[in-house]
């Protein structure tokens, strides 16, 4: 068996392989053992978990989980999600989180790698500092502004009492007006890190070259970022915003632990309401249907992130 | 000096001044990032040297006046029942990290090495397959996953966090890592082979140290989402002594609503070795994202 490579020389084999695939996998057999072991976990805790969902959302199934005695019930979930009020509650509540998340993140993160991009006394450490929330558990960082923020102790109600702004310390996740932005305030801090760490690797990939023909041909700064540092650095940027608005779209723990989706559903996002309904409430069909529901949004979301990691590879293969 | 290089700036300042705008600019919003990102972490270290008493004050001491380790001595004691239950969480956390590591590691190595240098049919598709994994939330497969562990008797195991936490970790990993053989040349390999080495040899010999950035920005990536992870380890484990880290803190702070001072001081010392391992590792990590994920 010889190494293959070259993306020519794939494109070749994979056509004439066209006719007969069957044997081709025969005589690759040798390549499956590699990725064996991790399709075979994939498999067992993916595939399986998404079949089953499926199944479980035309089913009513008792409290206990008791699969034997569920009960087809058809589109009746479904229509019991899209009928309820709480239903647009969250759906609105998780759009503005995931929006806002997102856009923050990433405008702070991607200044932040900008800013550092140029070499100074301390940039280590600055960069380093900036990182650690990222790397902290969530749960950790949950605790710490849930104390920042309390209503009676919390240091930014004192401080806005200190500077006389305010009466009496505010209630920021207590009140339905400002639990969410509070939240989302908490959420930016946990996640602009990922986007500097990746715009950072990607500004390291702009040719020193470009910028400097460019600064001699008389371009100022915002000329050099927005026609030579920004064109190049798409590519990470599409990336990072899709990796971004999944994570934020899927997060859990933050308003969970702070607030548990109230007060009066002011903080619920779709998966705190989804875990609340199925180990909560344990009506595990509707619980699954929203799954569902959640998973062809995924899915939606995937088909472009999968698009915009192939664009990187066809460039790889053509440069 | 002064007088030249003012003379200097002088003559240049028209051209000088947006620059510098923009510089001033950086500095200020790396100040204000700096305040945001670190003050939270501040003020997190000053309430867990405060006794309860002074943390609930109004004003708030705004540096502790009897400043006391308490907190740190009670979680740490063997002896009391506080203590012995954080470190049993600690280790805990440490033997389900560490496991999920290692086995990301041997897992991704393999398949990572695959799609970068093999074709064979439905490679593309699995490869996507794999990374699509990062798109879904825990919570989709926490049902199924609930029952499958409750059929193969995981539930209230670590096997059953170890094996979840792999899928996780597993399609950055095996993105990196591509990325990272990508990069190597074929060439090397191949010299390898003919000057007799096996393929596996040539493996060993040539592609794995080359790759040991991409393995190290891999392992700690795996052991910090390990370290971290809450909601399948909230559901999966019932029992007190298995708990990890995260579980076990929310569990001791749903006991005991107003220990804000043993509250901090413990997600301190369970955001220690994380940030530790991810201070000393980071340039490899960085490095692995550009050399990896990022150079196309």
């Amino acid at each position: 068996m010889t190494i293959v490579s070259g993306k020519a020389e794939a494109r070749r084999r994979l056509q004439s392989a066209r006719s007969d695939v069957l044997r081709k996998m025969w005589e690759h057999r040798a390549d499956y053992a590699y990725v064996l072991p991790a399709i075979a976990v994939m498999l067992i805790v993916i595939a399986y978990p998404i079949y089953y969902t499926i199944e479980l959302s035309f089913f009513n199934t008792p409290p206990g989980l008791q699969l034997r005695d569920k009960i087809f019930v058809g589109f009746n979930n479904y229509t019991a999600i899209l009928t309820s009020g709480v239903f647009w509650q969250v759906t609105f509540n998780t759009l503005i989180w995931t929006v806002a998340s997102t856009f923050f993140s990433f405008v702070l993160g991607f200044a932040a790698a900008l800013a550092l991009h140029r070499d100074f006394v301390g940039r280590g450490v600055l960069r380093a500092i900036l990182i650690i929330p990222w790397v902290i558990s969530a749960v950790a960082a949950s605790y710490i502004w849930k104390w920042i923020y309390h209503s009676d102790f919390g240091i930014i109600g004192a401080i806005l009492v200190e500077l006389g702004w305010a009466e009496r310390p505010p209630n920021f996740i207590d009140s339905v007006s400002t639990v969410l932005p509070s939240l989302i305030v908490v959420n930016i801090w946990r996640e602009f890190p990922f986007a500097m760490i990746m715009m950072t690797a990607g500004l390291q990939t702009v040719p020193e070259q470009l910028l400097r023909a460019a600064k001699v041909d008389g371009a100022n700064a915002w000329q050099r970022f927005w026609h030579v540092t920004f064109p190049h650095l798409r590519n990470v940027s599409t990336v990072t915003i899709l990796l971004l608005a999944v994570a934020n779209f899927n997060s859990f723990i933050i308003p969970w632990i702070m607030t548990g989706g109230g007060p009066s559903n002011a903080s619920h996002i779709w998966i705190t309401h989804i875990y609340e309904l199925a180990f909560g409430r344990q009506r595990w069909g509707v619980a699954s249907a929203y799954s569902v529901l959640l998973f062809i949004i995924l899915m939606t979301l995937g088909y472009f992130y999968v698009r915009a990691l192939s664009g990187n590879e066809r460039k790889d293969g053509s440069a | 000096m002064s007088t030249v290089s003012e003379t200097i700036s002088r003559g240049q300042s028209a051209r000088r001044m947006r620059v510098d705008g923009w510089r001033w600019g950086g500095r200020v919003f790396l100040v204000f990032m700096l305040l945001y990102t670190a003050l939270p972490m501040i003020w997190m270290l000053l309430t867990s040297i405060k006794s309860g008493f002074a943390a609930m004050q109004f004003p708030p001491q705004w540096w502790p006046d009897q400043p006391t380790l308490d907190s740190y001595q009670k979680l740490l004691d063997p002896q009391n029942s506080v203590g012995q239950d954080f470190l049993r969480f600690f280790w805990n956390s440490l033997i389900v990290s560490t496991a999920t590591t290692i086995l990301s590691v041997i897992v991704a190595v393999p398949a990572a090495y695959a799609f970068s240098r093999f074709t064979f049919p439905g490679r593309n598709f699995l490869f996507f397959a794999v990374l699509l994994r990062n798109m879904f939330p825990a919570v989709i497969f926490l049902v199924p996953l609930f029952i499958l562990m409750r059929a193969i008797g995981l539930v209230n195991t670590h096997g059953s966090l170890v094996l979840t936490y792999l899928t996780f970790g597993l399609p950055l990993a095996i993105w990196l890592l591509k990325g990272f053989y990508d990069n190597i040349p074929v060439q090397l390999e191949q010299a390898a082979r003919i000057d007799g080495a096996t393929r596996f040899q040539a493996f060993m010999l040539i592609v794995m140290p080359l790759s040991t950035p991409g393995i190290i920005a891999t392992a700690i990536y795996s052991f910090i989402g390990a370290w971290n992870e809450y909601i399948y380890a909230y559901t999966f484990l019932s029992k007190n002594e298995q708990l990890t880290l995260p579980v076990g803190i929310q569990r001791f702070f749903s006991e005991n609503t107003t220990d804000f001072p043993g509250l901090m001081a413990a997600s301190f010392m369970m955001s220690v070795p994380v940030v530790v391992l991810f201070l000393l590792l980071q340039r490899y990590f960085v490095r692995a994202l550009t050399e990896g994920a990022v150079k196309h």
